[in-house]
């Protein structure tokens, strides 16, 4: 069995005084202290990271990371967009598949906030298709034309959206390393400026620097000793299109669906045993959408669902969604925003969760997305 | 990065789609865009299924508001597409006008 023995995370935010080595770092440090391994334990390293070859220049990370850490082992570097953390994961579990007694880091890290709007946005859209990018198009456009597709076909509008925001900016509020620690209400969300018509600033994740990092095993001695080894049952990746018109349905993203059906068979858990998740709230139409493709919520009920707040902390339902504040309120870091969902799963589930635990959770999910949907990661952890 | 014979290479497409009518299928109007669209922003992309139902994209001009409805009824132009590159190439391509009735 391969479990997870730690997590670590950096203060997500604008984080100007830190460089990207400095996060990834802090985040290598981190996860050693609190796991008590030392370094010459590890026997390989993925780290996640989507920019830094397009914004700074900044290529061959693998061995800028083997000189901070001092290691000469294994270190890949993973990007599949905003999905880099999840596939990272994805592609370290299936290191340990083939390779018996290893410790493993995973980390994911962005450093983002150096550059003006226009020069990530642009980045960004590396991630889309060519056709995508010459017709001006970004990745809050194309979320905005599938909730647009949305509204048009069940009847919402952007006040059902404003309720996912609403509810993650309550739970960054409990969480100390989230970019944002406010509470917002409907009108606040309401009354932000458009970033790409129907969503608003607030209703899309931030521009965010920040690293995190987990430790994952099969070394059955270590994860004997370990206090909080949680259990890796189900972690599945699936691409699709890379463009959102090459796809059937605009309102579903068929690469999460898939991958979840094929986390729940492999875990062989229920739905309904399910009762913390991260889902990939990069924007709140994109929260709605997965509770609904990973089979949560029928399809089109979602923009009903999200006015009963149920997924919210303190509810009396099974299921508990972005405890951590999500994309929008923990801030997204593209790289490391899939292992942050991991790493607040395996809080959560190992009581460490401080006043946002929810009570009696025994499996967790994990789901990161990559694009418009060309790739998805679905994880499922348990005690 | 956009260079001029990747240019080149997409505008012999450009041609195939001139003068095609379709229909919305979503759309959205950008506000915040990447670099070299900084200028036109705020800009409507919709997209287009063809009246053959291929989709593509384009950027929606001579418009009004209420022309942004799923359903509504667009023709393919040609547009600038961009600002120019530092090569100074003008990058041309398609972008989708109203479609009325009486046209």
């Amino acid at each position: 069995m391969i479990s997870l023995l730690d997590y670590y995370t950096t203060k997500f935010g604008e984080l100007w005084e830190k460089s990207l080595s400095d996060l990834i770092q802090e985040a290598v440090n981190g996860v050693l202290k609190s796991s008590k391994l030392d370094k010459k334990q590890i026997d390989a390293i993925f780290l996640a990271n989507m920019l830094a070859g397009v914004l700074e220049n900044n290529l061959h990370t693998s061995a800028k990371l083997a000189e901070l850490v001092g290691l000469n082992i294994p270190i890949y570097r993973v990007e599949a967009a905003c999905a880099s953390g999840g596939v990272s994961f994805n592609l370290a579990k299936n290191y340990l598949d083939a390779n018996s007694d290893k410790n493993i880091i995973v980390i994911g890290a962005e450093k983002m906030t150096d550059y003006s709007p226009e020069e990530t946005t642009q980045a960004l859209s590396g991630a889309a298709s060519g056709e995508e990018q010459e017709a001006g198009l970004t990745f809050p456009g194309l979320y905005g034309m599938m909730a647009n597709f949305y509204f048009e076909k069940y009847g919402y509008s952007e006040k059902n959206l404003a309720h996912v925001s609403v509810k993650n900016h309550f739970h960054g509020s409990l969480n100390e390393k989230a970019q944002f620690r406010n509470k917002i209400t409907i009108e606040n969300v309401l009354q932000s400026p458009y970033v790409a018509h129907p969503l608003k600033v607030m209703d899309s994740a931030p521009i965010s620097d920040g690293a995190s990092a987990v430790i994952l095993s099969n070394n059955q001695s270590i994860i004997r000793k370990s206090k909080h080894a949680i259990k890796v049952l189900s972690t599945q990746v699936i691409n699709d299109t890379i463009s959102l018109k090459s796809r059937k349905k605009l309102d579903e993203i068929l690469a999460t669906k898939i991958a979840a059906d094929k986390a729940f068979q492999e875990s062989k858990l229920k739905r309904a045993n399910i009762n913390v998740a991260e889902v990939h709230d990069c924007f709140s139409i994109a929260e709605i959408l997965a509770l609904e493709d990973l089979g949560f919520w029928k399809k089109g009920q979602g923009g009903k669902k999200v006015l009963e707040n149920s997924t919210r902390w303190g509810s009396n339902s099974h299921l508990i969604v972005n405890t951590s504040g999500g994309l929008k309120a923990a801030g997204h870091p593209v790289g490391a925003t899939g292992i942050k969902q991991i790493g607040e799963i395996f809080l959560q589930l190992t009581g460490q969760a401080t006043n946002r635990q929810v009570k009696n959770v025994r499996y967790g999910l994990a789901h990161n997305v990559g694009g418009s949907g060309g790739t998805a990661v679905v994880t499922i952890l348990g005690n | 990065m956009t260079s001029p014979v990747k240019i080149w290479r997409r505008q012999k497409e450009i041609r195939k789609f001139l003068g095609k009518t379709g229909t919305i299928v979503s759309w959205t109007k950008i506000f915040i865009s990447g670099r070299g669209f900084k200028k036109y922003a705020p800009y409507p992309v919709i997209m287009v299924k063809i009246d053959n139902n291929q989709k593509i994209y384009g950027q929606l001009v001579d418009y009004e508001n209420n022309n942004l409805k799923i359903g509504s009824k667009v023709i393919a132009v040609l547009r600038k597409v961009r600002e120019a590159s530092v090569d100074g190439i003008i990058a041309y391509g398609i972008k989708f006008k109203p479609l009325y009735e009486n046209n």
